[in-house]
């Protein structure tokens, strides 16, 4: 069963299109990971499949749910980490999961708020608020709230930016977890390496078009590191280096 | 560079066709204002309305002024996905007075060119019909711009000032309130003192040439604005607050005591109360309403005094126009924060207006009824506190519905759009004029004026309702995102 189901996306920006006929399935379980150079369209993507954005044309559906006619009831099922952390300037590191618990109506909210401020050891800052907290606690506040109603879908957008490799570790570990209990992720990332080790299936799109999709095995060839592939896929050995 | 950025910061946000043809509505309305002069000059001499186009340009250099404000905001946060030329000493070698020095001369030079210029051009390109010299409008874009220099100047240095301490900035705001006080009630020291560039203006053509006047008023305008400007960049301080300070959690403590709301309103309008308490923003919405009813109090005089026109201004027609100038906190509460981490979740625009003009209304309940009360207590006119205090909230309810309906949550931006704008207009100036002309009707009758006002009442609050409801339609698919 398709969890995500993007069919024919083409998102043009006044004339400039970030997106051309992209295609996406990812199914139950999956741990996808969608790569591309900068600017080649992955968090417009991320923000078409999660309702932020509507596509110019072609059609989404997320758990069961049209994106395009509900990015409501989109959002309510799904957790999402963006690429640039921003949390509410003013509300401490507790009142924000507790914002977020309140808006998505969660049960035994406290003890939610207490795990996760445990697990990415923010017990200490929660009383500090946001403006206040240095990148890599903003991260782990994103991420907390993404997980916090423990949803069956998660849309990471660069989820190990600004984390110390402590807590790089401990997010591969508890994605894996999340993904072996049937979680589904959908993950942008340049971090080759972890994602190389965390996805099984994974797109790579260019130029707003997707140049290979489909099983990490059947897409790397013998030995081929998922670097070669990307390299391979976007022509970036053509590229020059600095002389 | 910072004027392209501050072009681009502007047509990002309605377009550049729409943001282009502001210059042009200025233009038009200078125009019209021109070749209607001969009527206006009816009920008012030329030397009023230059005093009062002078002191219009000083209040308009005053509230684009905070640099020292504006600077610390924009380098505490990025708007959105976006950073600002004034951040760029953190990465390149230049310094903070260069850019804020950056930011100054750009916002001089975009606000003359946005607005002064084109109503400039309005006033020549009426010279062939209405006879004007063409030195005389120089003369007076001249004289235009070194007061709204002044004012841009003065309100630097008193915004620098407030960074830099309290004490001292409330002192310095204390002097400039006794002198324009002063003005006021003695006419000593006269506008010509307070305002040298209005000295200059008053001794060139088309009034009295007084060439050594003239030059005084001009020398000592540029000496006042180099001498604040100067002192502004001297004082200027970057401080960028990171504390360590641990808050006591007040969104459950809020969530759990305000009454009537309940769900996800009850959630948003709890953090919106965190918000104002911790940005500080409360004071900033008092004393906004200050500077507009200063110059309000100001025309008010002017008219009474200066025109010995027996018009009869009392606290309903004070309750109106603080209904108008409410809308500012409107504006304060949609730049707060971001909003980008609400795309994260299952909210809407529309929710978040909604919310919004609900918090609007509990501030409206506290500053604006102040403002009111004290309007009514000072005029001796506390039997007409009940209907003033009736106009003032439907007037802030109304103006607030407005406001969200056109603007949304970008209230600053969407109304250098035009359109929006024009739409704007229409909607505050005809039940603003209805509502003046008849409470200057009250005292001489007061059946017919209060059947009169309950009428328009009426409509405003239809016109609510039918707004409100379009808030859902109109705003359904914006995003939170710049």
């Amino acid at each position: 069963m398709a969890i995500i189901d993007a069919r024919d996306i083409v998102m043009d920006f006044g004339g400039m299109k970030a997106l051309n006929n992209v295609s996406i399935t990812v199914g139950k379980g999956d741990f996808f990971g969608f790569f591309g150079p900068n600017g080649a369209g992955k968090t417009t993507l991320i923000r078409i499949l999660t309702g932020q954005l509507e596509p110019t044309s072609g059609s989404v559906e997320v758990l069961g749910v049209d994106v395009v006619k509900d990015p409501l009831g989109v959002k309510r099922l799904i957790g999402i980490v963006p690429e640039v952390e921003s949390p509410p300037t003013y509300l401490t590191a507790y009142e924000y999961l507790f914002f977020v618990g309140k808006v998505r109506n969660l049960d035994k909210l406290d003890d939610k708020i207490e795990k996760w401020l445990n697990f990415f050891d923010l017990e200490s800052k929660k009383g500090t608020i946001c403006k206040d907290m240095s990148k890599g606690m903003r991260q782990k506040l994103m991420l907390a709230s993404a997980f916090i109603h423990e949803p069956e879908l998660l849309f990471l957008d660069e989820p190990f930016i600004n984390l110390d490799p402590i807590y790089q570790r401990l997010m591969r570990e508890y994605l894996g977890d999340y993904v072996s209990n049937g979680g589904t992720i959908f993950m942008a990332s340049h971090i080759l390496e972890i994602a190389e080790r965390l996805c099984n299936r994974l797109a790579i799109v260019n130029l707003g078009r997707v140049v290979a999709q489909g099983h990490k095995k059947d897409l790397l060839e013998a030995g081929e590191s998922l670097e070669r592939l990307f390299m391979r896929t976007v022509g970036g050995d053509s590229r020059r280096r600095i002389s | 560079m910072m004027l392209k950025e501050e072009y681009r910061t502007h047509t990002t946000y309605s377009g550049k066709g729409r943001f282009l043809t502001f210059p042009f509505f200025v233009f038009f309305l200078s125009f019209s204002f021109a070749i209607t002069l001969d009527k206006t000059l009816e009920t008012m001499s030329l030397a009023d309305l230059a005093t009062f186009t002078h002191l219009s340009a000083f209040a308009y250099g005053l509230s684009v002024g905070t640099f020292g404000l504006m600077g610390r905001q924009y380098l505490e946060r990025r708007y959105g996905t976006s950073n600002y030329l004034v951040a760029m000493p953190y990465l390149l070698p230049l310094s903070f007075r260069t850019t804020f020095l950056g930011i100054f001369l750009r916002d001089a030079i975009f606000y003359v060119l946005l607005l002064l210029v084109p109503a400039t051009l309005g006033l020549l390109a009426s010279a062939p019909i209405m006879g004007f010299s063409v030195v005389s409008i120089f003369l007076f874009l001249v004289a235009a711009t070194l007061s709204f220099m002044l004012g841009m100047s003065l309100s630097f240095l008193a915004s620098v000032l407030f960074i830099r301490s309290t004490k001292v900035f409330l002192a310095f705001t204390a002097v400039l309130l006794a002198l324009f006080s002063a003005q006021a009630v003695f006419q000593y020291p006269g506008f010509e003192t307070l305002l040298p560039s209005l000295g200059f203006q008053m001794h060139v053509r088309p009034f009295a040439v007084d060439a050594e006047a003239a030059m005084l008023g001009i020398l000592v305008a540029l000496l006042l604005t180099s001498a604040m400007t100067a002192l502004s960049f001297y004082l200027v301080e970057v401080r960028v607050s990171i504390s360590s300070q641990s808050y006591p959690q007040k969104l459950p403590e809020y969530h759990s005591r305000i009454p009537i709301f309940s769900g996800l309103t009850l959630s948003l309008i709890s953090k919106e109360m965190v918000d104002l308490r911790r940005s500080g923003t409360v004071p900033k919405m008092f004393f906004s309403f200050v500077l507009p009813m200063l110059f309000l109090s100001l025309t008010v005089w002017f008219v009474n005094y200066g025109l010995a026109i027996p018009v009869g201004f009392n606290a309903v027609f004070y309750a109106a126009m603080v209904g108008f100038v409410g809308t500012l906190m409107y504006n304060w509460l949609n730049n707060i924060d971001l909003s980008e981490y609400y795309s994260f979740l299952p909210v809407t625009v529309p929710q978040l207006i909604k919310v919004r003009i609900r918090v609007f209304l509990l501030l409206t309940i506290g500053i604006s009824a102040f403002f009111v009360v004290a309007i009514s207590i000072l005029n001796g006119e506390t039997e007409l506190l009940w209907l003033a205090l009736v106009v003032m909230f439907v007037t802030s309810l109304y103006m607030v519905v407005v406001m969200a309906y056109l603007t949304g949550l970008k209230t600053n931006t969407f109304l250098f759009d035009t359109s929006v704008l024009a739409k704007f207009a229409v909607l505050s100036f005809l039940p603003d004029v209805c509502l003046t002309i008849l409470s200057f009707s009250l005292l001489s009758d007061w059946v017919a004026a209060s059947l009169g006002i309950a009428l328009v009442l009426g409509s405003m609050l239809v016109a609510t309702r039918i707004m409100y409801k379009g808030i859902e339609a109109r705003w359904a698919k914006a995003a939170f995102a710049s």
